[in-house]
């Protein structure tokens, strides 16, 4: 059966990374910066005592003219939530008694409301975990249930880093973040499986407004320079219907989990995703029924790690993946100047030798004719 | 011998009698069993083919088994191409002693014996290392197994020029070679079969799982030892009949020789070691980056790993021919050297079918080999050619032993792209120094460009001057 996300151990880490690069190098394609400040637990007073476990980070990343707020709370389901406005000077406001009694719309909000002009979360509602005897990595027969004996020990951490500015992760999968993202690493750390063929998988939902789409893209890639392996990206935009409008908000992931804390290409455990269902209803986060009500709707997937074959998650008892979440469109990765460099040279020493080589030869063949000719006395 | 005998009753085949050279005691002898005739040449080439096969085929061993041996002995792919890089070591320096040994101290029918032996035991303790688990063992395994490998390969066409010379010798090494891609072409589809059949017999995977399928496949191994026996036995006896001396590979090796190399010479070596780099290694690590990048099945993975040598087999003779015919012997490696960059780029930067690109490099591989090869020969005076070929050989696996380390660890750390852009690199210089030798050739009047009629005016010319 599964686990809820808010029922198990959690330690959320409260990490930020603020990259500033003093010159923009020339391949990273977005240039655009801000300037990022966190506070935890915004407003609150000590009058109102925090429930264990239970924390709220916002994260601003304030532009030349718009800001995004990053939100990322673990009551209920732990989720980030992510609202673009079009103001450099609007804030978040929580209505802490209300926030934490649960249930309660329009608890927490974004002020001025018309400066905003997108907003979105991402919720991880469930850790499933299955018996997989047959190895086929399909779950099939989930663990627990009742009676059974409940999701105990270890840990699911989430680790949130915000950019001032475009980059890229230095840890596997590397992934390209720009200033309109945020990136989250997930890890489930040291849990006793409940069976000895267990394997794990994660349902997360995305909440945005109805009127958009909610689809996976799969992006093929040749290069696979900062996640050795992996030739794909996938990309869970929403977007307007009208298909050629562009994407407004992302969550991006490679395809690949690592077992160990300390990626390598021997521990990397690919995975898959279901496609996006659409839900009746929003999923069961503070964060979530805090700031969107009518008009907003829930869509879901199952990311599975590892694949028939792969080692179980008793072999390390560890899982990391990781997600950039942003607005706009998802940052697209172009070659390193290390690989354009080499070709370069290895293609154009070559191509230079033979035109010279050529040229030489032919003046050679046409100053050794007219000799040809000549008497030999 | 019962075999032949029935066979001979069943074709009622009884040949004549044969005058015997060193007139001893006339009798009759079937064609089969007679040294001289045609009949036995062939039975003793099929035991010749069968010869290298067991190395052939356990040389590629950890390439086709490359998923399994990472998991059940838990490498990283650094260490996993170590398996190679410890074939390649003795043979740096066995590539110059390995026609000396022949020649001067066991003689080739002891000393086909003793290296089928190291490659029966390198394989056995290879085998016996994923038993135990213990890496060490298989890397001690594989070193042993290369003693044996490439002097097996030596010990082979002695073999062949002691029975076929002035005969059908051009054939038989076609055959061989064929033989020899055929048996990696077997190895590179059936071990991953044979793997999941032990599996299932023994119900899980894991090391005891691999070392019980390398077990198996040193069986191929012990059957290469039998052809060594049978034919030290069959070479003996003939040699009591014909009054045939044992066969010698007559390499000279003077390592004083190699300062004398001219610019050529060296050229050569760098295209040699830059290819192959870009070759060997490459299907060492190329059915888990068929899997992952073209997401193909590891059968198919396997398949279009193998089709280099499968194309190699038939391509080899057919271009050997071509070459030959033509002359121009750079201009036809210069073509192999695009082709294959061409073939590693579109590996690297498309999605295009693989299949594409790897027989282009199968093609671009085996007419690479036939016009490589010979230009040697018309560089190095006769008696510094045992040399020259050595050397070159020699270096060639001293290059294959650091660019698969260094291929493994490019892919563990930066990824398949990188390696190929690494591996296109090595192509490109490859590229220049053709470019450079066909411009030294050009400047220097030497014949390694000229066609085939023009050689041949050349040396007829050279021996109307000597007379």
């Amino acid at each position: 059966m599964a686990s809820d996300v808010n029922t198990t151990p959690l330690h959320v880490l409260f990490s930020l990374l603020v990259l500033q690069f003093a010159t923009g190098f020339i391949f990273d394609g977005d240039k655009y910066k801000r300037q990022v400040s966190f506070e935890l637990n915004p407003g609150l007073n000590a009058s109102s005592p925090l429930p264990p476990g239970v924390g709220l980070l916002h994260v601003r990343a304030l532009g030349a003219s718009d800001t995004l707020h990053f939100l990322l709370s673990s009551l209920g389901a732990p989720a980030l939530m992510l609202v673009h406005t079009n103001s450099s000077s609007s804030s978040v406001k929580v209505d802490w008694r209300r926030f934490l009694s649960g249930n309660t719309s329009g608890s927490l909000q974004v002020v001025p409301e018309s400066s905003v002009q997108y907003s979105s979360a991402l919720v991880f509602t469930r850790v499933w975990e299955y018996e997989d005897s047959n190895d086929t990595a399909d779950p099939q027969r989930l663990c627990g249930g009742d009676g059974g004996p409940s999701f105990a020990n270890g840990s699911f951490c989430l680790q949130i880093s915000a950019f001032g500015s475009g980059g890229r992760d230095p840890v596997w999968p590397g992934l390209l973040h720009s200033a309109n993202s945020s990136q989250l690493r997930v890890w489930l750390d040291g849990v006793t499986p409940r069976s000895n063929f267990s394997r794990f998988f994660l349902e997360l939902q995305t909440v945005g407004r109805s009127e958009l789409q909610s689809r996976v893209d799969i992006v093929r890639s040749i290069d696979d320079e900062y996640t050795p392996s992996i030739f794909q990206v996938s990309q869970w935009v929403s977007s307007p219907p009208n298909v050629t409008s562009p994407v407004l908000g992302y969550t991006q992931w490679k395809p690949v989990a690592y077992r160990n804390a300390t990626p390598s290409l021997e521990l990397a455990a690919p995975c898959r995703h279901t496609g996006p269902l659409p839900l009746p209803r929003l999923p069961p986060s503070g964060l979530v029924g805090a700031y969107f009500g009518d008009g907003y709707q829930a869509s879901g997937l199952n990311v599975t790690f590892g694949i028939a074959g792969d080692p179980l998650y008793n072999a390390t008892k560890y899982l990391s993946w990781t997600v950039l979440v942003g607005v706009g469109s998802p940052p697209v990765d172009s070659f390193s100047p290390v690989v354009m460099v080499i070709m370069a040279v290895g293609l154009g020493t070559p191509m230079l030798l033979i035109l010279l080589g050529g040229v030489y030869i032919c003046v050679r063949k046409k100053r050794a004719e007219p000799l040809a000719y000549e008497p030999i006395n | 011998m019962a075999e032949t005998e029935d066979r001979e009753n069943l074709l009622g085949e009884y040949e004549p009698l044969h005058p015997r050279a060193d007139g001893g005691a006339p009798k009759p002898m079937s064609a089969i069993c007679d040294p001289s005739k045609l009949a036995h040449r062939v039975l003793v080439l099929v035991f010749m083919c069968f010869l290298g096969f067991g190395s052939y085929f356990c040389y590629d061993n950890p390439a086709a088994l490359q998923i399994q041996v990472q998991q059940d002995m838990n490498l990283n792919t650094s260490k996993f191409m170590l398996l190679y890089a410890w074939y390649s070591w003795p043979n740096v320096i066995l590539c110059f002693l390995g026609g000396f040994l022949l020649d001067r101290v066991f003689g080739i029918r002891l000393g086909t014996v003793i290296f089928s032996l190291f490659v029966c035991a390198g394989q056995v303790i290879f085998a016996a290392g994923a038993l135990f688990n213990a890496f060490w063992l298989m890397e001690a395994g594989r070193f042993v197994f290369g003693i044996g490998g490439e002097s097996l390969a030596v010990a082979q066409n002695t073999y062949a020029v002691s029975w076929f010379k002035g005969k059908e010798l051009n054939l038989v090494f076609g055959l061989q070679l064929s033989m020899a891609r055929l048996g990696s072409t077997v190895n590179m589809n059936i071990m991953g079969w044979v793997y999941g059949r032990v599996q299932s017999t023994l119900g899980s995977a894991g090391h005891t799982t691999l070392g019980a399928t390398l077990m198996i496949a040193a069986v191929t191994c012990l059957f290469s030892l039998v052809c060594a026996l049978i034919l030290g036995f069959l070479d003996k006896r003939a040699e009591k009949i014909l009054n045939k001396e044992q066969g010698k590979t007559g390499e000279v090796i003077k390592l004083s020789d190699v300062k004398e190399f001219s610019l050529s010479l060296w050229l050569i070596f760098i295209i040699c070691v830059a290819y192959y780099a870009a070759i060997f290694p490459f299907i060492g690590l190329g059915q888990v980056f068929f899997i992952e990048k073209f997401n193909f099945s590891p059968a198919e993975a396997r398949a279009v790993n193998s089709i280099v040598y499968i194309i190699s087999a038939p391509a080899s003779p057919i271009l050997g021919f071509l070459v030959d015919r033509t002359g121009k012997n750079v201009v036809w490696v210069m073509c192999a050297v695009f082709a294959t960059l061409a073939a590693h780029m579109m590996l690297a930067f498309t999605f295009w079918n693989p299949w594409i690109a790897m027989c282009l490099l199968g093609v671009s591989y085996s007419l690479l080999a036939c016009a490589l090869w010979p230009m040697v020969a018309f560089l190095v005076p006769e008696h510094q050619l045992g040399t020259a070929y050595g050397f070159m050989q020699s270096i060639q696996n001293l290059g294959l032993a650091l660019i698969a380390m260094a291929a493994g660890a490019i892919l563990d750390h930066r990824g398949y792209l990188f390696l190929e852009v690494f591996f296109c690199a090595c192509i490109c210089m490859a590229l220049i120094a053709v470019v450079l030798l066909y411009l030294v050739d050009f400047l220097r009047g030497g014949d390694l460009n000229l066609s085939a009629s023009a050689r041949a005016r050349l040396r007829g010319s050279s021996t109307s001057d000597s007379e």
